[in-house]
């Protein structure tokens, strides 16, 4: 079926809003009316991403930061109708490639790690009923389900105006949602990312963690795996990154 | 890079609150007023609103919030995302949403703004949908679309606009009227968009308030906006109610009588016992049209 005619004109005036220097303002609108569009959507727009990612902004500097904001819109057709998507679906342009603006190797994985605060903050997930008290090690483990557990290339975290990192090195950052609701961000070695992994992937009490941690390493030493193992959990219990287990 | 964009089920277990209807006056649901709010609500407010777009699917202390809210008044659910008029296919995943959300909250009310915002991507603002017959027709089939999946009437608000779309083959009112009728729904009517369009486009406010089908209206809104230097009002939200709106306010009461009428504030957000105080001139104007009402009686 051909398309109505009136989304011709639709079209067109969304293509102009979306890259207002290169692309033809629609016939018979006049450029003082379509310039309040420009400036309104845009701005609507940056607000968003402004407030989400404060530390991207300030390392690119205001021309570069608005222009990568300007490619975003005219390039990415992001299709949430939730506003509070746009620094995800940012996230996501910055990540998929073919920007041809020059920007630092590290700014995407910077950017997703400044929208891990918004995206834990805001996460609807059940809480599984849990029994706080019991024994970590013997029975499945219930997580936090407000829990981001990231890996970057680059030490996302210490990056600002006094470290712009020149080489890459392997970062891994829990970002959760605490009891009080209020976003945490610990650091932690690869092998903790390991063991907190196989605990989200399925329910795995501790011990069998543990123990699936210690083959997967070639582990020499199994026992100590397990009593490292056990002291991390009760850290993380005591954080609130760990809930409890299974009743 | 990390994979972690997958969004999470809802939480379950939370049980929907009973059916409410929003009466009186009302003030637009902000998070930076929650902290005033929290320590006591005005009187003059009698319900609140909010956008879905900006509350649904949430968790964590944003949820909390409005579920505190949500159990002690009723609220309005005024949709900006739906872009009823727009090109793309309607989007009946939001409206799926959207009635749960409602239903979780107990809201009665949806309405949405008589524009369009999308193209083959979100534009994630309100523009405005050529007069058409052609028009008229698309978005009539989509607003019966959506009341079919939302289960209920949905009001359509008479939007600002700063640009008339070439090639109008009729009036506005006479495009609202058409849809309004033929979608059999609901007009959300908003006083001071009436009042910025009459004003950057030179026509008569109370003349095009006359040619709403009014006998449907549902629900009012009422804000302040700003003057640019060249003249050009621009529907900001973002400054108190001026007079010449609020008279157009009260013609609408003479003729529609006291609907529900939420007074939106979003940029430039004062104290709330200013905000309050904007919100029981509505009450007043209320109070008054529905007395003249009783004597014409």
């Amino acid at each position: 079926m051909q398309a109505p005619d009136f989304q011709a004109f639709q079209h067109a005036f969304g293509r102009h809003l979306r890259d207002p220097q290169h692309t033809p303002r629609p016939p018979g609108v006049p450029a003082r009316r379509m310039q309040v569009y420009n400036e309104l959507l845009f701005n609507n727009l940056t607000g968003f991403l402004d407030a989400c990612f404060p530390v991207c902004r300030s390392l690119l500097g205001e021309t570069r930061w608005r222009r990568l904001n300007r490619t975003f819109y005219r390039d990415w057709k992001a299709q949430s109708p939730w506003f509070r998507d746009i620094p995800g679906e940012f996230v996501r342009y910055l990540n998929a490639g073919g920007i041809r603006q020059p920007m630092p190797a590290w700014l995407p994985e910077l950017a997703h790690y400044e929208w891990a605060e918004l995206a834990v903050d805001t996460m609807d997930c059940p809480i599984s009923a849990h029994d706080p008290a019991g024994d970590l090690m013997s029975r499945p483990i219930v997580l936090n389900p407000a829990l981001l557990n990231l890996s970057y290339a680059w030490p996302v975290h210490r990056i600002g105006p006094d470290y712009r990192p020149r080489r890459a090195q392997p970062t891994h950052l829990v970002v959760y949602r605490n009891a009080a609701e209020l976003v945490e961000f610990v650091e932690i070695n690869p092998v903790t990312h390991h063991l907190l992994t196989l605990l989200g992937n399925a329910p795995n009490s501790g011990e069998s963690a543990c123990r699936q941690l210690a083959d997967e390493l070639q582990h020499p030493d199994p026992a100590r795996l397990q009593a490292f193992g056990s002291a991390l959990l009760e850290d993380f219990h005591r954080q609130g990154i760990i809930l409890g287990i299974q009743p | 890079m990390p994979q972690q964009f997958l969004r999470p089920p809802p939480a379950a277990g939370r049980g929907a609150l009973p059916g409410r209807l929003a009466q009186g006056a009302g003030l637009g649901f902000r998070r930076e007023l929650i902290a005033e709010l929290k320590s006591g609500v005005p009187e003059a407010i009698s319900f609140f609103e909010l956008a879905p777009e900006n509350w649904a699917g949430m968790g964590g202390r944003s949820a909390r919030d409005l579920r505190y809210f949500t159990e002690r008044y009723p609220f309005v659910c005024h949709g900006l995302s739906l872009s009823l008029g727009g090109p793309a296919p309607l989007d009946e995943t939001l409206l799926r949403q959207i009635r749960a959300f409602m239903h979780e909250h107990g809201m009665t009310l949806y309405t949405e703004h008589l524009a369009w915002s999308a193209d083959d991507g979100q534009l994630y603002d309100l523009l405005p949908i050529p007069l058409s017959e052609k028009a008229v027709k698309w978005t009539v089939d989509r607003i019966s679309r959506a009341q079919d999946i939302l289960g209920r009437r949905i009001g359509i608000e008479n939007a600002s606009y700063y640009v008339a779309p070439p090639g109008a083959e009729m009036s506005e009112t006479e495009f609202i009227s058409a849809i309004v009728r033929q979608a059999d729904c609901l007009l959300h009517l908003d006083v001071n968009n009436i009042y910025v369009n009459s004003r950057n486009f030179a026509f008569d406010p109370l003349a095009f308030l006359d040619g709403l089908p009014l006998e449907r209206t549902c629900y009012v809104h009422v804000a302040g906006h700003y003057v640019e230097a060249d003249g050009l009002l621009i529907d900001t939200h973002g400054a108190a109610v001026i007079d010449p709106v609020w008279s157009l306010l009260d013609a609408a009461y003479q003729r529609i009588g006291d609907v529900p009428t939420c007074l939106e504030r979003d940029f430039n957000i004062p104290d709330l016992a200013t905000l309050n105080a904007e919100v029981g001139r509505i009450a007043e104007r209320q109070a008054f049209a529905a007395g003249k009402r009783r004597e014409a009686a």
